[in-house]
């Protein structure tokens, strides 16, 4: 079952040609001309009834693949010339041919992909596959390729089946199902524009460096966060073990800390310095302190790094989500493993929420001016 | 508005009476000035209480501030210091009274035991009916401290042995050399090295008096007299509170001791040499108005004697470095050295009357903005002055007072092992009202770089985490 559709879908795709103007050349051409003996090219599908009795069983018996066995009827002997394609008078043949084709193509694929057992995916596998990286070609560039002035929605059309057929390609991929695979990139790469693969790359690229955050030769990274005015820039390097463990004076009392009665070397702690002023003078709220760790408090990273931050602007609290939208980023450059955590607690999301301009005819952005009844 | 002292009352009426037996004689007209009569302190009227218990005033005495629970309660009610239930009250099941009592196992504090390998340990100190603490009192906010934990206690730390090897040398030599100001950021731990001092002297058998708020000395709330034959302010009700402190923590010792000298005291003739100090601490109590003389009296004769070493102890150090809220009659602020009792402790200070064996410790503290680090104290500890430029003044007795002393700085931060131990007898004494886990303990230890006062108070307690 599932080679037969492999097999026709395969068929199907060696059908759809890469180079789509070429034969609407000739099947233009081929209407235009006179001559009525010259038949339509072989790899034409569509053939109106009136001009069914010109053809030849053989030619029609040739195609090898009939779409539509019911209108196979005895050819007349008329002469009219046979338009390429069924959306020939739309005057964009080529697009609503291609979008056909693409609609065929996901059926098909849809149904190889089905007899695999690969399709419907459960939610947590759909997450999990590779992400799209599309290159498809602009607008402008479709409209070239396909050969009509395209508008925002028919591009948009043209589009979500390309990625749906992606979507099919990458589940292929992972199900090592490499034929398949194969045919769906012989039909979409048509669609591909050298801009839209070098964009593409650049979106890689980019997302690589994003993803590694950058920490310099010391190790330490550097970022930014914003809140309502303030801006703080933020360094962090990673809290230096002591080599000797015997260095420091050990307590040597059982506490509830400790794991056992030997005596353990105290645990590492965080140093936060803030203007050069350590935590405790620069923010005297202890939810401004609270605030600023937080990301490493939820990350587990207390005191695996040491935080040193500028910043300016704004008051205290604003300064507070400062540092801490840039201690956050900062926890995911140096350990990305932590970012679903702190995504999930919103501490990676800059907060939008600025103060809003005053409004003419109301005291303030919502109060109003005391209502007079006359 | 302070009262007006006895005897410019004395001396009003006396005049009035003078100049109408003159007019008399010489016949003019008697001045009909106006005498006013001040209402009186009414002795032993009792006042019904809310507590169902009436307060009998005694004649004469102001009260001990910690003394009977009585007085503290209702003293209590004026002060608003925090006061928590007595856990005995707590029934309900959800407050888990049975598992809290035997909870915090803590060695004491004894002078043995106190070396190195005790540092970042916690020991409670003992409490006793003649408990320094309970009689001197505490500052207020180690009072509420010490409330809300089961029992007082300390970490020991670095700083607390070097002190202790400061009192051990000073107990063989006098206070002229051995002046110490504890000093360091808000928050670090120097009234508990203060406390830590003070027991460790009072168990070795010194003779301690302690002052634990010396604001209360100059921000005007005790009265205040002018006496013409010192010429300074002196402060009767305080010097009394002074001596009856004194006597009651050190009352044994002082039996040992008698006067060198014959003391002389207004109005009452002169206490023979020979002597118990006891004696002549009760002569001071009997009257208040004597208190000031036989206070000043008896740290004399404690300085010459060799038997006991003694330990003069100041919290808000500074304070008594300030210039007063007093005020004279022309409105102008009291300077601290004419009003007798911060002159008295300016001196010991100073080195100008010392102990021939014993120390004067201080300890600095900014928690009252109104009486902040003077430049002069400042610039003798070599610590950063609050106020400085080339116009700021300089008081230059205030300068000679606060020559030679020496300090002793506090680290500004715990060390981990100090933190732990700390958090460990707040957690056990189940007075965080969060889990007690090392995830809370690095938190809040690093929102609050080490300081002690800012990971109890603003770190465990004002958390809002579960």
């Amino acid at each position: 079952m599932a080679t037969v559709g492999l097999k026709a879908f395969e068929l199907f795709a060696s059908r759809l040609s890469c180079r789509p103007p070429r034969l609407h050349v000739l099947a233009l051409r081929s209407l235009t001309t006179t001559a009525a003996t010259t038949p339509p090219p072989p790899n034409s599908r569509f053939v109106p009834p009136a001009s069914l009795e010109t053809m030849d069983e053989a030619q029609l018996e040739g195609d090898g693949f009939d779409v539509d066995r019911r209108s196979r009827r005895p050819r007349p002997e008329s002469r009219r010339p046979v338009p390429p394609s069924p959306a020939f008078y739309t005057a964009r043949s080529l697009y609503y041919d291609t979008l056909v084709q693409l609609q065929s193509a996901l059926s098909l694929s849809r149904r190889a992909l089905r007899a695999q057992h690969l399709l419907p995916l459960p939610p947590f596998a759909l997450r999990a596959l590779p992400p799209a990286q599309p290159a498809w070609a602009n607008k402008a560039e479709m409209s070239l390729i396909l050969q009509a002035p395209l508008t925002a929605r028919m591009y948009k059309r043209v589009v979500m089946l390309l990625r749906e057929l992606d979507q099919y390609e990458r589940i292929a991929r992972v199900a090592d199902a490499t034929e398949l695979e194969d045919a769906i990139t012989d039909i979409t790469k048509g669609f591909e524009s050298k801009k839209g693969i070098q964009a593409r790359d650049t979106r890689i690229r980019a997302r690589e460096v994003k993803e590694r955050g950058p920490l310099d030769r010391y190790g330490r990274s550097y970022t930014v966060g914003r809140r309502k005015t303030s801006a703080a820039r933020v360094w962090m390097i990673e809290v230096q073990k002591p080599k000797d463990s015997t260095s420091e004076p050990v307590a040597n009392t059982t506490s509830i800390l400790s794991s056992s009665n030997a005596t353990t070397p105290p645990p590492p702690t965080s140093t936060v310095l803030i203007n050069s002023v350590p935590i405790s003078n620069y923010f005297p709220l202890p939810a401004d302190r609270e605030g600023v760790l937080r990301p490493l408090k939820l990350a587990g990273l207390l005191g695996a790094f040491n935080v040193f931050a500028l910043v300016r602007g704004g008051g205290t609290s604003g300064q507070s989500g400062a540092i801490a939208l840039a201690v956050a980023k900062g926890c995911v450059a140096h350990v990305p493993e932590v970012e679903p955590i702190l995504k999930k607690a919103k501490l990676l999301r800059r907060d939008p929420r600025m103060v809003e301009r005053k409004k003419t005819g109301l005291a303030k952005a919502r109060k109003r001016y005391t209502w007079v009844k006359r | 508005m302070l009262p007006l002292s006895s005897c410019c009352r004395h001396a009003t009426r006396s005049l009035l009476a003078i100049s109408d037996s003159n007019a008399i004689c010489t016949g003019l007209p008697a001045l009909r000035t106006q005498v006013r009569n001040y209402a009186k302190a009414r002795p032993g009227v009792a006042k019904p209480s809310s507590h169902g218990f009436s307060k009998v005033q005694k004649k004469g005495k102001g009260g001990e501030l910690e003394g009977t629970d009585q007085v503290a309660a209702t003293k209590r009610k004026r002060y608003t210091a925090f006061l928590p239930m007595p856990v005995a009250q707590l029934t309900h099941p959800l407050f888990e009274t049975d598992q809290r009592n035997g909870q915090l196992q803590l060695q004491n504090f004894h002078p043995e035991i106190l070396t190195d390998a005790v540092t970042s340990q916690a020991l409670a100190f003992p409490q006793n009916d003649k408990d320094p603490f309970r009689i001197f009192g505490l500052p207020r906010n180690l009072l509420v401290e010490y409330r809300i934990l089961s029992k007082p206690c300390s970490v020991i730390r670095d700083v607390t042995i070097d002190v202790i090897n400061k009192l051990d040398a000073a107990s063989l030599e006098g206070s002229a050399n051995h002046r110490l100001v504890v000093a360091g950021s808000p928050g670090c731990g120097k009234s508990v090295l203060l406390l830590q001092a003070l027991q460790y002297s009072y168990m070795r058998d010194w003779i301690v008096l302690y002052f634990p708020r010396a604001i209360n000395l100059v921000n005007s709330t005790t009265s205040y007299t002018y006496d013409p034959r010192t010429l300074t302010y002196t402060q009767p009700v305080f010097a009394y509170q002074t001596l009856e402190r004194l006597l009651t923590v050190n009352g044994p010792r002082l039996e040992h001791l008698r006067t060198q000298a014959s003391v002389e005291v207004e109005r009452r003739g002169t206490v023979p040499a020979g002597t118990t100090l006891v004696d002549l601490v009760k002569v001071g109590t009997k009257e208040q108005a004597l208190a000031p003389t036989v206070l000043a009296a008896v740290l004399s004769e404690l300085g010459e004697q060799t038997t006991f070493p003694v330990l003069l102890a100041i919290d808000d150090f500074q304070a008594i470095y300030c210039k007063t809220k007093y005020r004279d009659p022309h409105y102008s602020r009291i300077q601290p050295y004419h009003l007798s009792m911060p002159r008295l402790l300016l001196e010991y200070a100073s080195g100008l009357r010392r102990f021939a064996r014993g120390a004067v410790v201080g300890a600095l503290s900014s928690t009252d903005t109104t009486f902040k680090l003077p430049l002069e104290l400042a610039e003798a500890l070599g610590l950063p002055p609050t106020s400085s430029g080339p116009y700021a003044k300089r008081v230059p007795e205030l300068q000679d007072y606060a020559k030679g002393l020496s300090r002793v700085s506090v680290p500004d931060a715990l060390t981990v092992s100090e933190a732990t131990e700390l958090f460990d007898v707040w957690a056990r004494d189940r007075a965080i009202p969060a889990v007690p886990n090392d995830e809370l303990f690095l938190a809040k230890y690093s929102e609050s770089g080490g300081n002690a006062r800012d990971f109890i108070w603003k770190g465990l307690l004002s958390t809002l985490t579960l």
